[in-house]
């Protein structure tokens, strides 16, 4: 999956921080909210938008509106939110276009309104098909929801849906991991996200977990779950692309991909991280000041942009290395020596060797790749190689 | 009348937590130069660490000035001393520029061991000695316990010793008439050639090295030459002075008085306690006496941690030992830890204080290896070695002969802890020299046994099973042949240099599996299986593994925030940083030292 690298192209990320209530394992930047607030907020967000691009037009070849439950909102502000995206970047013609949306938030109306507004693709956060575990991770959709919404958005004409799955949950067996597993593949949905559980603090699970009310899987079923379901969706034609992600051929998530590559993207809204010209950014994280920030005139994004990191050589070689990793196919030699100047061994032969030794990489060919050991404890091998200095 | 008839010199000896510290202030605070204002919680230590372990480390001195009820002022020059059998020989040297002693006994515990040893050291010295006891306020005090056992135990007449409380300032008045009247003045001979005592020694960024002395004979002033007799050095004096307890500058020190000397040295170990400073135009004829050189008793390699630098650790082991003229260093090499140094101390006390030092004072990273003591080995070719750290020691079969230094260790305990402690002393391989009912329900336990028992766990273990009641001396008597062997560690099949010891045959099984039961909850779960092996020779004696971690992957990336991971990963690199690397092993720095903790079973 290698990028076109003649055509600069962004991907552009839209967030949205509301949802009809958290869930229970939530720590994301979302919360519920009235229709005055997500309205000044789509005013702001279409600003910040519009500001960026002034009157430039940024190719783009990926916009991904996520949250959050995009799909809580009024189809009339996702319609306007498109509308902005459209005036300020020059969508390719092949561009992927996605929301993700909750299976109980999502209506015929809603449905037409995505798919007339160009959304081509649908991220469906499923999680389990389990009533029983729906109901504890604190879900506001059940399983008959699911397979309502899923089967509309087929019949509006969806051919790229996301189902996203979870496991290691609390109380779930390993056969009910199964049944939803192979229910959910046998819709043939393009692409299958599978996440284990972490417990987050702040979470009300992390609260549970501290009094000892929810019990975590142990690594042993976690990591039986784990490679059951990669073996399963290999065998059922998916190609396990990403530590956490498969997709049929030809459907890997090319805006999440981005992210594992070093490409650009441009991300709006509240705490929306932007990847651009080698530096990271961070928008705020406070409503009040976002919506304060974004309601006069702007002038340039320098001084609307947090900055979190100029990345130097140092900062790309770790992070090309670890997001890389995450690709399943790993990362291609030639990709670093362009992006860092160096050859990968002039700077990490050592490392890589020990890995390789400790049989957690593979090194051949053009690519470096986590070998199956390797994923299980890949933070144990992604850490390898942030390193306090580099010898010359 | 002569000046010196105005002048007491005197130190407090007691056994820690006798109060020592707190009569001193209180001394300190009824007389001239501090003000109650000025007061510090134990005033007499100047250290972080002393505080927190309520012990003295480095001496310092202070001169007051006390209006008596005769009318006349006096000048008392109180010389503290270091409280703990590690610093013995400073003990006695401060003991040497004084007259007299108090001897601080408390009220409820009565005479310990370190009251013993110190009031042993004091007559030795031929002072005066002055008993005290303290604590009377508190509601279990037995004033007439105390003085009895002091009668009994150690034959000073104590049946009107002042009877104080230095918490509550009772009987601070009479003491201090008691010091007048019953302390006698220095001779000593103003006119005679310069003969002085080096007491302690101390490093001042801006004079140098501080002697803090007591003149014997004769007179120094700024300008003159002096020379240090056991080293034969010459220096020219910059300032002389006393002590209140910062220094402030005199024109002259004389016979009989206590002060400080500047002379532009370089460093504490040229001005070495038990010297004598004599005028070099004008010598005086003999040293005084006792001069004797420290030698290191137990010896441990300390080695930079992680990514820390060499030179750091160099370098503040340079800054300890111009303060510190006991502790010794010399670079080395471990195949486990790589570039270090084998440091000696005094004592296993002495040891963990400069290991704590290089950690608050410095902000150092280190690993300290095993403790061990001065192997005496003797070779079939007939070379003798004196070995201190075990990977030096010559193959077995090489080996004709292995000594170990032995120590005889004054142990006092209540009665009812007899048999525990026999058994501790037992178990590590004691030989009972003497035992004697000193009170009622009191038990004075001499032991002959080796140092290297005695430095492992034997103070913990004995504190441990008397709750805190019993108290230990020890002096060392000579070495003696012994069946020693090498135990070594290996982690993943690999031997761990840094873990080596050596030990008594027949302590290798128990203590092997020892070690490799606390490596076992100490080393985290790698990625692989690690087997932890104990062995002797090519005999594996212990076996214990680590099992093998199966996960530590992060599910999800949060809409592009590559920041969150990165840190995840650099805060997980960091806690890896205080890990020591033994081939594809981790091991945390804390390792080191819990192999050698008691272990309360």
């Amino acid at each position: 999956m290698m990028k076109n690298k003649n055509v600069k192209t962004t991907g552009v990320y839209v967030h949205i921080p509301f949802c009809v209530k958290k869930c229970n394992y939530c720590d994301f930047l979302s919360f519920a909210s009235d229709d005055k607030t997500k309205e000044r907020y789509i005013n702001a967000l279409c600003r910040e938008i519009s500001a960026y691009c002034e009157d430039k037009k940024i190719a783009a070849d990926t916009v991904f509106i996520g949250g959050g439950t995009p799909s809580v909102l009024k189809p009339e502000l996702i319609e306007r939110l498109m509308k902005t995206v459209r005036e300020g970047f020059s969508l390719t013609e092949d561009c992927e276009i996605t929301i993700e949306a909750n299976p109980g938030t999502v209506d015929e109306k809603k449905a037409e309104v995505y798919r007339d507004a160009g959304i081509n693709r649908i991220s469906l956060g499923v999680q389990s098909l389990d009533d029983d575990i729906l109901k504890r991770l604190g879900r506001i959709h059940s399983r008959k929801e699911f397979l309502k919404t899923y089967e509309l958005l087929r019949n509006k004409g969806f051919d790229n849906i996301n189902t996203d799955l979870m496991f290691s949950l609390p109380s779930q067996s390993f056969d009910k991991w199964k049944e939803t597993l192979e229910e959910i593949i046998s819709l043939k949905p393009e692409h299958i996200s599978f996440y284990s559980l972490i417990i987050e603090e702040g979470t009300p699970f992390y609260d549970e977990w501290l009094k000892g009310s929810l019990k975590e899987i142990s690594d042993d079923d976690d990591r039986r779950m784990y490679h059951y379901a990669s073996d399963k969706l290999k065998e059922k034609g998916y190609i396990h692309y990403e530590i956490s992600n498969a997709a049929l051929p030809g459907r890997g998530s090319r805006h999440n991909l981005k992210y594992w590559s070093m490409d650009e993207y441009a991300g709006f809204g509240l705490g929306a991280h932007s990847f651009i010209d080698g530096v990271r950014y961070e928008d705020t994280h406070d409503m009040e000041e976002y919506l304060l920030l974004y309601s006069g005139d702007l002038r340039s994004r320098k001084e609307r942009y947090n900055v979190i990191n100029r990345n130097t050589v140092k900062d790309n070689a770790e992070e090309f290395v670890f997001t890389g990793l995450r690709k399943l196919e790993g990362i291609y030699k030639d990709d670093f020596h362009r992006l860092i100047g160096r050859s990968i061994y002039d700077i990490y032969s050592e490392e890589i060797a020990k890995m390789v030794k400790e049989g957690l990489l593979k090194d051949h060919g053009g690519r470096i790749a986590l070998t199956t050991k390797g994923v299980d404890i890949s933070n144990y091998v992604m850490r390898e190689f942030i390193k306090d200095e580099w010898k010359l | 009348m002569s000046y010196r008839d105005y002048i007491r010199n005197f130190s407090i000896i007691a056994h820690i937590d006798h109060g020592k510290s707190t009569l001193a202030d209180r001394l300190l605070e009824k007389t001239g130069l501090v003000s109650e204002r000025d007061m510090k919680e134990q005033f007499l230590d100047n250290m972080d660490i002393e505080r927190e372990r309520g012990i003295t480390i480095k001496l310092q001195t202070t001169r007051v000035v006390y209006k008596a009820n005769d009318g006349n002022e006096y000048i008392f020059n109180l010389i503290d001393t270091p409280g703990h059998v590690d610093f013995t020989y400073e003990v006695s040297r401060s003991l040497a520029a004084c007259e007299g002693a108090l001897l601080i006994v408390d009220a409820t515990q009565g005479v310990e061991a370190q009251t013993m040893a110190n009031a042993y050291l004091a007559s030795n010295e031929d002072l005066e000695i002055l008993p005290v006891i303290n604590k009377i306020d508190l509601p279990s005090a037995d004033p007439q316990m105390a003085i009895d056992e002091i009668e009994e135990m150690l034959a000073i007449e104590a049946h009107d010793a002042p009877q104080v409380s230095a918490k509550d300032g009772i009987n601070i008045d009479v003491l201090l008439e008691a010091i007048v009247n019953k302390i006698p003045s220095p001779e000593g001979d103003e006119n005679a050639p310069l003969k002085a005592l080096i007491f302690d020694s101390v490093y001042d960024n801006y004079k140098g090295v501080i002697i803090y002395t007591r003149i014997v004979d004769g007179r120094v002033k700024k300008g003159d030459m002096i020379r240090l007799m056991a080293t034969g050095k010459v220096y020219e004096v910059t300032e002389v002075g006393i002590l209140a307890p910062g220094p402030v500058p005199f024109k002259e020190l004389k016979a009989g008085e206590v002060g400080y000397i500047t002379a532009s040295i370089k460093q504490v170990a040229d001005a070495r306690v038990g010297d004598t400073i004599t005028n070099n135009d004008e010598p005086t004829s003999e040293p005084l006496p006792g001069y004797r050189q420290v030698q290191s008793m137990v010896y441990c390699g300390i080695y930079p941690a992680g990514t820390e630098k060499y030179e750091a650790v160099k370098d503040a082991l340079e800054k300890l030992q111009v303060n510190d003229a006991a502790f010794v260093f010399e670079p080395e090499t471990s195949q486990a830890l790589g570039f270090g140094f084998r440091c000696g101390f005094l004592g296993l006390l002495h040891m963990e204080i400069i290991v704590e030092r290089l950690d608050r004072e410095f902000n150092l990273s280190i690993v300290t290896t095993s403790p061990s003591v001065i192997y005496r080995v003797t070779k079939t070719d007939g070379e003798e070695l004196m070995i201190q750290n075990p990977s030096n020691l010559p193959n077995m079969v090489e080996i004709a002969k292995m000594e170990e230094p032995m120590v005889k260790a004054n142990i006092m305990i209540p009665n009812e802890y007899v048999g525990a402690i026999m058994e501790i002393c037992q178990e590590r391989r004691g030989r009972m020299d003497h035992m004697e009912y000193i009170s009622e329900n009191r038990v004075v336990l001499e032991y002959i046994m080796p140092l290297n028992e005695v430095i492992y766990d034997f103070f913990d273990a004995l504190k441990s099973k008397t709750r805190g009641y019993g108290s230990l001396d020890y002096e060392f008597i000579g070495y003696e042949q012994s069946k020693l062997v090498k135990l070594d560690v290996l982690l993943n099949k690999e031997l761990v240099d840094a873990f080596s010891m050596i030990v008594h045959e027949s302590k290798a099984y128990a203590r092997g599996r020892f070690v490799c039961e606390k490596l076992k909850d100490i080393i985290p779960m790698h990625q692989f299986e690690v087997p932890i092996q104990a062995s002797v020779g090519t005999k594996v004696i212990a076996r214990e593994t680590v099992r093998a971690y199966r996960k530590d992957v992060l599910a999800k990336c949060y809409g592009g925030d590559i920041s969150r991971k990165k840190k995840l990963l650099e805060k997980q690199k960091e806690g890896k940083k205080r890990m020591r690397q033994f081939g594809s092993v981790e091991v945390p720095q804390e390792a080191f030292t819990a192999v050698l903790k008691y272990d309360e079973k």
